[in-house]
């Protein structure tokens, strides 16, 4: 099985092969003889390669995972080849635009824009408030607001919807 | 002394007030919300109260009900920690209204310190050096531009009634004003349900010094140094350190005294800090100090977060010293009893996510592994099983550690950082790594700016393969155990079966049990 894999935004591929029950690995084409090694069901792991150990910690779910090692964090996200494919194609038509979700839990304090308002890369979409702080959401491309999914004093859930931007082809 | 007080806190500092008392002999009694019914400090005192609710706002903030529970349970004192209650004079004034100590300083002081405009003027009269700006407060986003017009660019925008961070905003031009004014005024309100808000200058390549001081009820004070406090981000702290690398032994006995002025101005009492920024003149002193002056920025009436650091290298006991001083002892020594020997550094472990801005990160903590060793200490308040929600402060524990000298105590930060997992939530401790590895921070080159400008994006990539493929074998397995796992709805038909079958049986074997026997 081969996997895409982004270590903090930068590119590896990933391959897996079974062969007699054992597990034999390649990274970017070259082999890599790692044994990999369970310490518990919470995410500990020793991995050692060629005579050295390393102590990592393991969490996350199939797309997603955080690895830290000997403190420094790692953001892992994994596709296999059937998602790259899809992410991809999902990518392409929305041309960086799409829905913006709340990355943290909160309470919307205050709307900054409606439906068909023109923003530009960067521009406040609306004003989030979470642990006493208030913060900015930022636009993240140029285009138009297409959809607001939110109300003031509402509730939000880390990850659900705020607002949609569509982006209009520069003519 | 006290034979049973009450702390009327939760997380990491209540912890750590329990664990003095209780070194005292004193017993302790713990309030708690529903949402901490677990928590280690309910778990940790000898008598814990219920206070109901899960917001601050329905248990911990809610004065009636700790004092309540202090008369309940016989506590003869209150220990408010930091954050909530512990700056709030009228609080302070209600526990002594109902015949209890109040482990602090008087009402009075807190009032004349809390509020930051009437502090600055009064601080201005006692011959207090403070920084260029306003001493009202400004009416509108129209006003300010006004007024920033003399006091020049870049300018704070600083909440009247303000404290850890809320409510500040910078701004670097007129443009920015008013956007800025606008949230500054309304998360000012919105925490502490006053919107004024005054400017001062910002000074260039601040650093953010304070002093501890300690003043019994009988006259005497003393103060216990510097903390050096620039490792911030949005006016939150990540990384303190005692002593600091700016100030020299003649520096910080200048300010230890204008600090001592400061406290006495107010007839304080008890454990305050004394916040200085302190700004280099570009000269360097015979003894390679960097040259520079200092200006009284605020005080806090309460213990401090970072309290530890200055622990680590006075060897004492602050929070010792609060109920001592609290129960009416005088403190017994003076200035010449404080003794500075080697550095210590401290870390925040807050739940948040420091390459997406620093914004919290809510879940449960699982998979806990804690640093030890010689001279790491970790004070803190989560378990495994917690969980960390958006209605508290976000900070889990401090990793506080000591060293020979600073180098000592940096590499020993990192060590016990490299030791340390907490999974569950994203946490501060990659930040502060990176903070440890530059080198701009090791040679002590930093300012309060150090942390907003460091690239937290560029790790380094030397293991990029080791982590992606366990990354892969992680995904790998997750899979494997499904298919080897029957799915629910398998187990669920199984057990239905199960349950039928055994339901016939039995009303199959009681109808024939006499045949049987």
């Amino acid at each position: 099985m081969k996997y895409f894999v982004k270590v903090n935004g930068r590119d590896h591929e990933v391959e897996l092969v079974e062969r007699l029950g054992k597990l034999v690995v390649a990274v970017d084409g070259k082999p890599l003889d790692v044994s990999y090694e369970e310490v518990d069901d919470l995410g500990q792991v020793v991995l050692l390669r060629e005579g050295r150990s390393y102590a990592l910690s393991i969490e996350g779910d199939e797309q997603r995972v955080q690895v830290t090692l000997a403190g420094h964090f790692h953001e892992i996200v994994l596709e296999n080849e059937r998602e790259r494919a899809a992410h991809a194609a999902d990518r392409a038509q929305s041309k960086g635009g799409g829905i913006v979700t709340a990355i943290m839990p909160g309470v919307v304090v205050e709307l900054l824009v409606q439906p068909g308002v023109q923003v530009t890369k960067g521009a406040p979409l609306l004003i989030l408030s979470a642990m006493k702080m208030q913060n900015e959401i930022a636009a993240p491309v140029d285009g138009v607001v297409k959809d607001v999914f939110v109300a003031p004093g509402q509730a939000v859930a880390a990850g659900a919807k705020l607002l949609a931007i569509t982006v209009v082809d520069g003519g | 002394m006290f034979q049973r007080i009450l702390i009327a806190n939760r997380g990491e500092i209540a912890l750590r007030v329990i664990r003095s008392a209780r070194e005292m002999g004193i017993e302790c009694v713990a309030v708690y919300s529903d949402f901490d019914q677990r928590a280690l400090h309910t778990r940790m005192a000898h008598v814990a109260v219920p206070l109901g609710g899960n917001l601050p706002s329905e248990s911990y903030l809610v004065a009636d009900k700790i004092i309540a529970a202090a008369k309940k349970t016989g506590a003869q004192a209150i220990h408010p920690g930091y954050g909530f209650l512990s700056e709030n004079a009228k609080f302070a004034r209600a526990v002594k209204d109902a015949g209890l100590v109040w482990i602090g300083p008087p009402p009075e002081a807190i009032e004349a310190m809390g509020d930051k405009i009437k502090s600055r003027q009064r601080m201005k009269a006692a011959g207090v050096p403070v920084v260029p700006g306003l001493t009202e407060p400004v009416a509108d986003a129209r006003a300010a531009l006004e007024a920033a017009k003399t006091i020049g660019y870049p300018i704070a925008i600083k909440a009247a009634a303000g404290g850890g961070g809320k409510g500040i905003r910078i701004v670097k031009d007129a443009a920015s004003m008013e956007s800025a004014f606008r949230t500054a005024s309304g998360e000012a309100k919105a925490s502490f349900g006053d919107g004024r808000v005054y400017l001062e200058r910002y000074l260039d390549r601040p650093r953010h010094i304070e002093v501890q001081l300690l003043f019994d009820q009988h006259g005497n004070g003393v103060h216990y140094g510097v903390r050096e406090c620039s490792i911030q981000r949005r006016h939150q702290k990540l990384l303190e350190e005692c002593p600091s690398v700016v100030i020299d032994d003649a520096t910080r006995d200048a300010m230890g005294a204008v600090a001592l002025k400061a406290g006495q101005a107010v007839g304080y009492q008890n454990a305050g800090t004394v916040e200085f920024l302190w700004s280099p003149n570009g000269k360097t002193k015979p003894n390679g100090t960097p040259d520079g002056s200092f200006y009284f920025l605020e005080m806090n009436t309460r213990l401090q977060v970072e309290h530890p650091v200055t622990e680590m290298v006075t060897g004492s006991d602050l929070v010792r010293e609060q109920i001592r001083i609290a129960a009416g002892e005088p403190l017994g020594y003076d200035q010449r009893a404080i003794q500075w020997r080697g550095w210590a550094i401290e870390v925040r472990l807050n739940a948040e996510d420091p390459f997406n801005q620093f914004l919290p990160s809510t879940g449960t903590i699982h998979n806990l592994r804690m640093p030890g060793g010689p001279w790491v200490r970790l004070d803190l308040g989560l378990y495994r099983n917690m969980e960390v929600g958006v209605n508290y402060d976000p900070m889990l524990a401090k990793l506080i550690v000591w060293g020979a000298d600073r180098a000592q105590a940096i590499q020993r930060m990192r060590r016990a950082i490299m030791e340390l997992n907490i999974g569950g939530v994203r946490t501060s401790a990659p930040a502060a790594l990176a903070v440890l590895e530059d080198e701009r921070f090791q040679k002590g080159d930093f300012d309060t700016h150090f942390l907003e400008k460091l690239d937290l994006g560029a790790q380094r990539a030397d293991y990029d393969e080791l982590v992606a493929a366990a990354a892969a074998i992680y995904r790998h397995r997750i899979a494997h155990r499904r298919t080897l796992s029957t799915s629910a709805a398998d187990r669920e038909a199984w057990l239905a079966r199960g349950r039928t079958s055994l339901t016939t049986h039995v009303a199959h074997s009681t109808k024939h049990a006499g045949d049987r026997a």
